[in-house]
């Protein structure tokens, strides 16, 4: 009791059972549980903690420490079954991410990646630095199709290393590359962790797919604008194909022939939105099936290739549901100890800015993306954060239309935030994801030395992001203005 | 070199061919494996399905026509693909983690984790689950639940009592993997399975008490008001009583496996 007294002079016992909650789950993550299992695991033995041994002792453990009841019991648990009926399986708006990972999928397989690769190098061959403009373009239009960063990393950096290396391109710039514009995919909409975001902050998706567009792009002419100053500063880096073929009508119009389906279906979902057409989730079913065609007209569709798209669909929901379900419980525990209060005074004692506030809230979400996916981190850490961004009241300009202009600016910078985590050397997720495809000779050095340039880049969009929200809420203004 | 460079596209392009992720370790699976698996592998179909109901959708609205049960037949399908979905990444063992030190673990303590996060964290949660949504899926069946939409998908009820079923069939899927990671420490025996599933085991074992006795209350003496039941003296101790029944399924599939080392079938032990 003397040992309670004493710990009780730091901090109360409820912030002491909610700090302990996630230090028992960082040590499990770090032992390799799944993340799904770990977050139970500890809801489960949290919660039996509060009910067997801290709650029926609760009168002894006030004269020494502060404590609140945490009040659970088994058929208290009962409640999760609703939460979880209306949060997991009857949401319509998150019937977007199996349709959205299904159509980024079939996309991968419809080979239209491949076929912009081949005939944007021909037109790029003979400006300094094509091929890596040719990846950043279509790692951009690709952006749309595939939400998790694993997937395009791992797409671009399979097609795009070896020709870069073919060309004798050097390693940093081939690799940087290639990390910078797989990462673009979580971004530039229809990404599923916008889908995901909508969901846990409550915005509209509509607005929030609108809001990132924007930004997405200017992070990508932020790439290509620094691949051509460099290539001009070093140009042994980026060396010309040593036999050029003249650029013809003809290649000319095969890179036209190879943009326009996925840009027509680019154009379909986000389209269909932006014109009111469709609801987010609708524009997923007509992604879905535009992809197919894609896939079905390149003759790459076949009865195994289909039931594997939609087999690997299954898996993918599968893990992300799996954090879902894991998430909602260790929330609904956390809450029973006034963990969501705690935290949310916590954050937003840190300062009286609401801007800094603001800032000390994505460095924490930067140093979390070592450790964790942005699955994770939008499921575990947005809801907590949400009333926070909520009280600090910043005067986002909504132009009446935005609902939550403040939160859709907050999700936006929370995703580029996420973005470039995900770059960071020494454990950014996207370069062990390109380490992963790339030949013997190009080490985690190289890899760490290329992606340095376009970590500056996407602090210097972050920048541009954070001093101008209105980036994040002209365009769904307009969308939806009428 | 173009051409050399149109070759490196063409192998690039065969490298990321799609797999099926229920071909992944085939050759270990057991029963309840694939029966997770051939689940999820029909419910699969369910995606395209829902791709032709969402555009079907957004063309007969555009003429006009509003069909409320196609809203609700969406999120049915969604809902229910995504559970079967859990368990299907459980068996596939797809569930995200932090591999940075994981990875450089001997196969032996990576089983050893795996047993203990299926076993102590997983199973108890899903093992609530079931009871949890078992109730849900009873009262909305007792209610006769339906739509929101007076002209959406009624019957609401089956959809909700099929939720406690796919949880069981996520207890099915993380019980196989436990099975098949414990065959890779030691010879599979049910008593070593108790342990290594501990606290689901304990918490199946007081439901079952739970459930059996009241059932027993309810049937002798059904004089007694449903609701008052549970306050019966042993209905009250029954983590009691089932850590009592624990012991002694514990002891009698201990003894029967000592006397009996063939008891335990040999398809249950992985070739790994």
């Amino acid at each position: 009791m003397e040992f309670f007294s004493l710990i009780g002079e730091i901090l109360n016992l409820n912030q002491w059972m909610v700090l302990l909650m996630f230090v028992t789950f960082i040590l499990m993550l770090f032992k390799g549980v799944p993340v799904a299992f770990a977050l139970v695991g500890v809801g489960l033995l949290f919660a039996m903690i509060g009910e067997l041994v801290l709650d029926p002792n609760s009168k002894i453990l006030s004269q020494f420490i502060d404590f609140d009841r945490t009040r659970i019991s088994y058929i208290k648990l009962f409640a999760i079954s609703g939460r979880f009926f209306g949060g997991v399986v009857k949401n319509p708006v998150l019937v977007a991410l199996p349709m959205f990972i299904f159509m980024g999928l079939m996309l991968d397989q419809s080979g239209v990646a491949q076929r912009m690769m081949r005939s944007m190098q021909a037109l790029f061959g003979s400006l300094r630095g094509g091929l890596a403009l040719s990846v950043m373009l279509i790692g951009i239009i690709l952006a749309a199709s595939t939400g998790v960063i694993g997937a395009s990393v791992v797409l671009l950096g399979v097609m795009g290393i070896p020709t870069m290396m073919d060309q004798n391109y050097s390693k940093e710039i081939a690799t940087g590359t290639i990390a910078a514009s797989g990462t673009l995919g979580i971004l530039i909409p229809p990404s599923i962790m916008l889908v995901i975001m909508s969901d846990q902050l409550a915005i509209s998706l509509g607005d929030l797919f609108m809001g990132a567009l924007f930004p997405g792009l200017i992070l990508g002419a932020l790439y290509i604008i620094f691949i051509i100053i460099y290539g001009i500063i070093n140009p042994k880096a980026m060396p010309l194909p040593k036999n050029l073929e003249p650029v013809s009508m003809k290649v000319v119009g095969e890179v036209a022939l190879s943009v326009i389906p996925p840009m027509m279906l680019i154009l379909l979902v986000l389209g269909s939105i932006f014109f009111g057409l469709a609801t987010p989730t609708e524009a997923s079913g007509l992604g879905a099936l535009g992809a197919t065609f894609l896939a079905l007209i390149s003759k790459n569709l076949n009865l195994k290739v289909f039931k594997d798209v939609m087999r690997q669909t299954l898996n993918t929901s599968g893990y992300i549901v799996g954090i879902f379900i894991a998430a909602s419980f260790f929330a609904f525990i956390l809450r029973r100890y006034g963990g969501d209060e705690i935290i949310e005074n916590l954050i937003s004692g840190s300062s009286d800015n609401p801007y800094v506030v603001i800032g000390f809230i994505l460095l924490l979400i930067f140093l979390l993306g070592f450790l964790l996916d942005w699955i994770e981190i939008t499921l575990i850490i947005m809801p907590l954060m949400l009333p926070v961004v909520l009280n600090l009241n910043i005067p986002v300009e909504g132009f009446g239309v935005v609902d939550n202009p403040s939160v859709v600016w907050f999700a936006i910078l929370v995703a580029v935030t996420l973005q470039t985590s995900f770059l960071t050397p020494p454990v950014g997720f996207a370069l062990f994801y390109l380490k992963g495809v790339c030949p013997p000779e190009i080490t985690l050095a190289h890899i760490y030395r290329g992606v340095i340039p376009f970590v500056l880049v996407q602090i210097v969009g972050l920048g541009i992001v954070f001093y101008f929200p209105e980036l994040t809420t002209w365009l769904p203004a307009i969308a939806y203005g009428n | 070199m173009p051409d050399r460079t149109l070759d490196v596209i063409e192998v690039a392009a065969k490298s990321i061919e799609i797999s099926d992720p229920s071909d992944r370790n085939r050759d270990q699976h057991l029963w309840g494996d694939r029966l997770v698996l051939g689940l999820g592998n029909i419910v699969a179909w369910v995606f395209p399905l829902l791709m032709v109901a969402i555009v079907t959708q957004v063309i007969i609205r555009k003429f006009g026509h509003n069909q409320a049960w196609l809203d609700d037949a969406q999120w049915w399908l969604y809902g229910f693909a995504m559970l079967t979905a859990f368990a299907y990444a459980i068996t596939t063992e797809s569930h995200v983690r932090v591999d940075i030190l994981h990875q450089g673990y001997s196969p032996l303590r990576k089983a050893r984790i795996e047993i203990f996060s299926l076993g102590w964290l997983l199973l108890p949660f899903m093992g609530i689950m079931v009871d949890v949504m078992m109730h849900y899926g009873w009262s909305s069946w007792v209610a006769g639940e339906g739509s929101d939409s007076a002209n959406g998908l009624h019957r609401l009820y089956l959809l909700k009592l099929s939720l406690p079923i796919l949880f069981f069939v996520g207890v099915i899927a993380g019980w196989t993997a436990m099975v098949r990671h414990l065959s890779k420490i030691t010879e599979v025996k049910f008593w070593k399975l108790l342990i290594g599933a501990f606290p689901f085991a304990f918490f199946v074992c007081e439901r079952v008490f739970y459930y059996s006795s009241w059932w027993l209350v309810h049937l002798t003496q059904p004089e007694i008001n449903e609701r008052r039941i549970s306050r019966e003296p042993f209905l009250q101790d029954s983590t009691l009583y089932g850590a009592i029944l624990l012991a002694i399924v514990f002891i009698i599939s201990y003894m029967v496996a000592r006397r009996s080392p063939t008891t335990v079938k040999s398809s249950t032990k992985g070739k790994a």
